[in-house]
């Protein structure tokens, strides 16, 4: 599903040139569960916003269901978002002029669900995790882990088929990132999602049914 | 849609501060730009509504002078306009109409109670005029009015003041000028405030022709006032050029004769409001230029409001990034994004709108200092407000709107969720700086004009007139022969009030809206001089009341008819005369009048406002032609004296209506034009400043927020509170100095052609824009300079734990 050729990544800060990633070559089945790990610093989430489109690399090739991303255009891409793709962001990024409703309502108005039906998906999921009583409050108004459950929550609510998490649960407590592990896992037998997730912990990785372990922003065997 | 709503106002509610100033900026322009459409509608539209304005004209008089220059009078000699009705066929209508002064009498009570003064907006009218223009009847029927000799047409509000309603006016008598008998045939709905025809009594012409020695009516080619009007209504609306083609033959050689070069031309109604060198009969007119330059000020008021918005806006877009990154990853489009931040310009436009219409509504009575609006201008009941307000709406939310929204919409997402766009890298800075500039160059501008007009108007105010107007007090009075035996009797009692220090009658007050001049000849059997002479008629007491000075000879001695002459030094100057006391003793005359010893030579004085050229100027007696009394008073207890002047006018003259006026109120009206000119320069560069410097505290405060962590790191480097302030304020001095050298010159320009008007006139000082300009960057200083200083002396540990 995905195919990734000779990716690279660089910064040129003046007249030097630093690689984040570089020779990345990889391809991911669709149903697939997997982990990336690495140190910090060695180009996890970089590696992750350009699978997730969000990034550009600066040479190699990348298709997408057999497509080049690089022809795709903002509509196209756009799209891909509201029906394809769930992000699961490091630093959860939630809206912060939205409510926790809202935040959760968000992808399902870009993706002009009806209204009787985002009613009973929010619901869903506020009830899956546990924040019933938090949906008014603002994301200031939340701990860390909370906002992580929400970022985590909105990725999912769109049913996307493929999932891009980093650190999902970073921030939480083990018996709860457990708990989200066994959605993943859930997720990816029951129902063929494609996930691809950033993990510094063993544990988490093992749910996974591949690791790609990074260095230096290269791949290594 | 309604949620978009929603979220635009939670999120305007958020950032208050911001909200406040966009709301604020923008209404306060939407006001100023309401006030002055309002203004330029009002005044464009006059007479329009007449169903057949298109085809109506005036005919007036084209004259050249000697020297060469083009006279226009809106009227023309009476002979003349007999010859074009019956040689012109162009016209389906033609209407004569004279204002003249007059005075009507009628009603229930004391004589006194009973006078109506209707000089100003009574006129002889043939019934044809009805036919020209539309009036709203309310009793009579304008098919039969007018016809004969006697006869009157009233306006509503004076039917209503005489008869106590209009309804019962027709069929009743009045008297004109306390001697002629006129039945009442009708009664018309007042003229519309958009109208130059605010006519209250309609003589009909008939009368003025039936009695033509008592009304004046001259029969000859040489004279043409300006109050004998000929309105047309051409057959069609094409016929303009064959219609003037055929008046340009008229009266030729009749004018040949008199010695004239004078052509008839047509007007269009279109035409009438806006040319002022042609007087109309509510003698209102402005200058289309005038017009333009007033909307266009309010227009680039406007402007300045959304460069604010746009400033903010692009200067917030960095706090936003995130968002847009998170919406984009979401599947967030650019269409929903930009949908989304113009839902929240139309939301802050739309506030704007209403708060601005409530500012323009407070602020309505300042239109009068601006201009000569009626009070009861049309508002929230004019259409045209509505749709002007909702094309403003519109017009600000895209001019305003969509380039910080398409900013927003394009960034990069990786870039903006890792909020590594600060307002560098988005661009627009440029774009930024610019508008700022211009701001202040709009400002800086607005405020040189300012400077200038209000220097100009104080150069008039100590102008050296060579009269002394302040203590005078004027009385009109009629050289009619039921008056005029009176004079003497009003002048004695006059001087015997407390107060009173001495009493003059002429024809005319020493600086004057009005001239009377002709050919004259000076030195016996010489021919006419290349040149005409002012006159006025005077009586032996007009130098002491106005305080005029001789420079050689005297004064003339009393006399009620021409005997002798005192000339200015300006006639003595043209003719060559160099030495004053030679003109003593030489003779001169008037047209063919007769010769007359010249007795004395007056100081120079103002003939007529600073407009206008000292006039050669020469002065006789002749009691019939007093139509002005001077009455110089004593500083304490002028209302008194005043009270005291009216009580001896009205015993004296029972049945003759007060009109008096200090003289220098008079003198006042000269400027009127340009005093309101100068108010509207001051609200404007208030405005204007006010404006810039909302958007300086905005952006000048978000700089400072967003680099609170800059300057915390650079306080514990060591920086000084000074150093800091100075690193933020550097930048926008700098662009309040490039827009001073940019507006110095417009402005330097434009107010150079506004003093051209001028004959007597300040120079434009190099101070003042170095005064202008220690004015908007000291303004600046101050705004940004708050801002600044609050930041570089927050505590630096805070600021960079909260990163
Ligand atoms: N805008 C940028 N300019 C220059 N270098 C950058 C930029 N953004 C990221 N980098 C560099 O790219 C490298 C990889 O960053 P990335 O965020 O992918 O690391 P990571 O593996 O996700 O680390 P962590 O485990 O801490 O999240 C880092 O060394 C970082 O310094
Ligand atoms: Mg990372």
């Amino acid at each position: 599903m995905l195919e990734l050729k000779d990716i690279e990544r660089c910064y040129t800060n003046g007249s030097s040139k630093t690689y984040v990633l570089r020779y990345v070559t990889a391809n991911i089945q669709e149903g697939e569960f997997v982990s990336i790990m690495g140190p910090s610093g060695s180009g996890k989430s970089t590696l992750l916003h350009i699978l997730g489109m969000l990034d550009a690399p600066t040479a190699g090739a990348y298709n997408f269901l057999g497509e080049p991303v690089h022809t795709f255009n903002e509509r196209k891409r756009a799209e891909l978002y509201q029906q394809y793709i769930g992000f699961v962001f490091q630093a959860y990024h939630l809206i912060d002029d939205l409510t926790v409703y809202e935040n959760l309502e968000a992808p399902l108005m870009y993706k002009k669900v009806p209204a009787q039906e985002r009613k009973s998906r929010i619901a869903d999921m506020l009830d899956r995790f546990n924040i019933v009583a938090k949906k008014d409050l603002f994301p200031e108004q939340l701990s860390g882990g909370q906002q992580q459950l929400v970022g985590i929550a909105r990725a999912l609510i769109g049913r996307p088929k493929l999932i891009l998490a980093d650190e999902p649960t970073g921030n939480l407590q083990s018996q709860q990132a457990h708990e989200i592990m066994d959605i993943f896992q859930k997720l990816n037998r029951e129902d063929g999602v494609t996930i691809i997730q950033v993990t510094h912990s063993e544990e988490n990785a093992r749910y996974g049914n591949r690791i790609l372990n990074l260095k230096d922003g290269q791949l290594q065997a | 849609m309604i949620t978009q709503v929603a979220l635009a106002i939670r999120h305007l509610r958020k950032h208050k501060f911001y909200t406040f100033i966009n709301i604020f900026g923008l209404a306060t322009g939407i006001a100023a730009c309401l006030l002055l459409f309002r203004l330029v509608y009002f005044e464009m539209r006059f007479d329009m509504f007449h169903k057949n304005a298109d085809r109506i004209a005036r005919i007036i008089t084209e004259e050249r002078d000697p020297s060469g220059g083009l006279n226009l009078t809106s009227g023309s000699a009476l002979p003349a306009q007999d010859m074009i009705q019956n040689t012109v066929s162009h016209f389906e209508q033609f209407a004569r109409v004279r204002s003249n002064g007059m005075q009507v009498t009628a009603g229930q009570g004391t004589p006194l109670e009973r006078k109506l003064n209707a000089e100003e907006t009574a006129v002889y009218a043939e019934s044809s005029f009805f036919r020209i223009f539309d009036w709203k009847w309310l009793a009579g029927n304008p098919d039969e009015v007018l016809k004969t000799p006697g006869t009157v047409v009233l306006a509503r509000n004076i039917a209503d003041k005489l008869y106590g309603s209009w309804a019962n006016a027709v069929g009743k008598t009045l008297l004109l000028d306390n001697k002629t008998p006129l039945i009442v045939q009708g009664v018309v709905e007042n003229a519309p405030p958009n109208s130059d025809f605010q006519i209250e009594v309609f003589v009909s012409y008939e009368t003025f022709k039936a009695d033509k020695s008592l009304f004046g009516y001259n029969p000859n080619w040489g004279s043409s006032s300006s109050n004998d009007h000929v309105y047309v209504l051409l057959k069609n609306k094409l016929d303009f050029g064959a219609a003037e083609a055929l008046l340009a033959r008229v009266g030729q050689e009749e004018y040949r004769n008199t010695n004239s070069k004078k052509i008839h031309k047509l007007q269009p109604l279109s035409d009438l409001h806006f040319n002022s060198d042609l007087d109309t009969i509510s003698d209102h007119t402005i200058n289309k230029s005038r017009l333009f330059i007033l909307s266009l000020i309010g227009l680039l008021v406007l402007a300045m409001a959304c460069f604010n918005f746009i400033n903010l806006a692009t200067a917030m877009v960095v706090n936003r990034s995130k968002e847009v990154g998170v919406r984009k990853s979401l599947g967030g489009q650019r269409g929903h994004l930009i949908r989304q931040f113009m839902s929240e310009t139309v939301v802050i436009v739309t506030f704007a709108a209403i708060t601005g219409a409530l500012f323009a509504y407070l602020l309505s009575p300042l239109l009068k200092k601006i201009s000569a609006v009626p009070d009861d201008l049309p508002f929230l009941s004019n259409p045209a407000v509505w749709v002007f307000l909702l094309v403003v709406i519109v017009l600000v939310s895209v001019l305003s709107g969509l380039y910080p929204a398409f900013v927003m919409a394009r960034f990069d997402p990786v870039a903006a969720l890792k909020n590594n766009l600060n307002t560098r890298s988005i661009g627009g800075i440029s774009l930024r700086k610019l508008l700022v500039l211009a701001q202040f160059t709009i400002a800086q501008a607005l405020i040189i004009s300012t400077l200038v007009a209000l220097s100009q108007m104080n150069f008039l105010r100590n102008l050296e007139l060579g009269y002394q107007p302040e203590l005078v007090y004027n009385v009109w009075v009629s050289p009619d022969s039921a008056y005029i035996g009176k004079y003497e009797t009003f002048k004695q009692r006059l001087k015997q009030l407390p107060g009173v220090e001495s009493v003059s009658f002429s024809s005319d007050v020493p600086g004057s809206f009005n001239t009377w001049s002709g050919n004259f000849a000076f030195g016996l059997g010489s021919d006419d001089a290349p040149f005409g002479t002012s006159f006025k008629f005077i009586d032996e007491d007009y130098f002491e009341t106005y305080g005029l000075k001789l420079v050689a000879g005297r004064e003339l001695t009393q006399s009620d008819t021409v005997r002798e002459a005192v000339v200015n030094e300006t006639l003595l100057k043209r003719l060559g005369i160099n030495n004053p006391q030679e003109a003593i003793g030489k003779e001169m005359r008037i047209g063919r009048d007769n010769w007359i010893p010249v007795v004395g030579v007056a100081a120079d004085f103002k003939t007529s406002s600073a407009h206008e050229e000292t006039q050669p100027m020469s002065m006789f007696s002749r009691k019939s032609t007093y139509f002005v009394t001077g009455i110089r008073m004593d500083p304490p207890s002028m209302t008194k004296t005043v009270e005291n002047i009216k009580t001896v006018f009205e015993e004296t003259f029972p049945d003759q209506v007060f009109d008096g006026q200090y003289y220098d109120e008079y003198i006042a009206e000269f400027y009127e034009d340009e005093n309101r000119f100068s108010s509207f320069c001051q609200g404007f560069s208030l405005l204007a400043i006010l404006i810039s410097c909302l958007g300086l505290l905005g952006l000048a405060s978000l700089m400072a927020t967003q680099k609170t962590k800059e300057i915390g790191v650079r306080k514990v480097l060591g920086a000084s509170v000074a150093g800091i302030t100075g690193l933020l304020v550097k930048d926008f001095l700098k662009l309040v100095l490039v827009a001073i050298v940019i507006a110095s010159p417009l402005a330097y320009l434009f107010m150079e052609d506004w003093l051209s008007d001028f004959v007597y006139r300040t120079p434009i000082h190099w101070w003042v824009f170095l005064l202008a300009g220690l004015l908007s960057a000291g303004v600046a200083l101050l705004t940004v300079g708050f801002q600044s200083v609050r930041a570089a002396i927050a505590d630096p540990v805070k600021s960079l734990r909260s990163e």
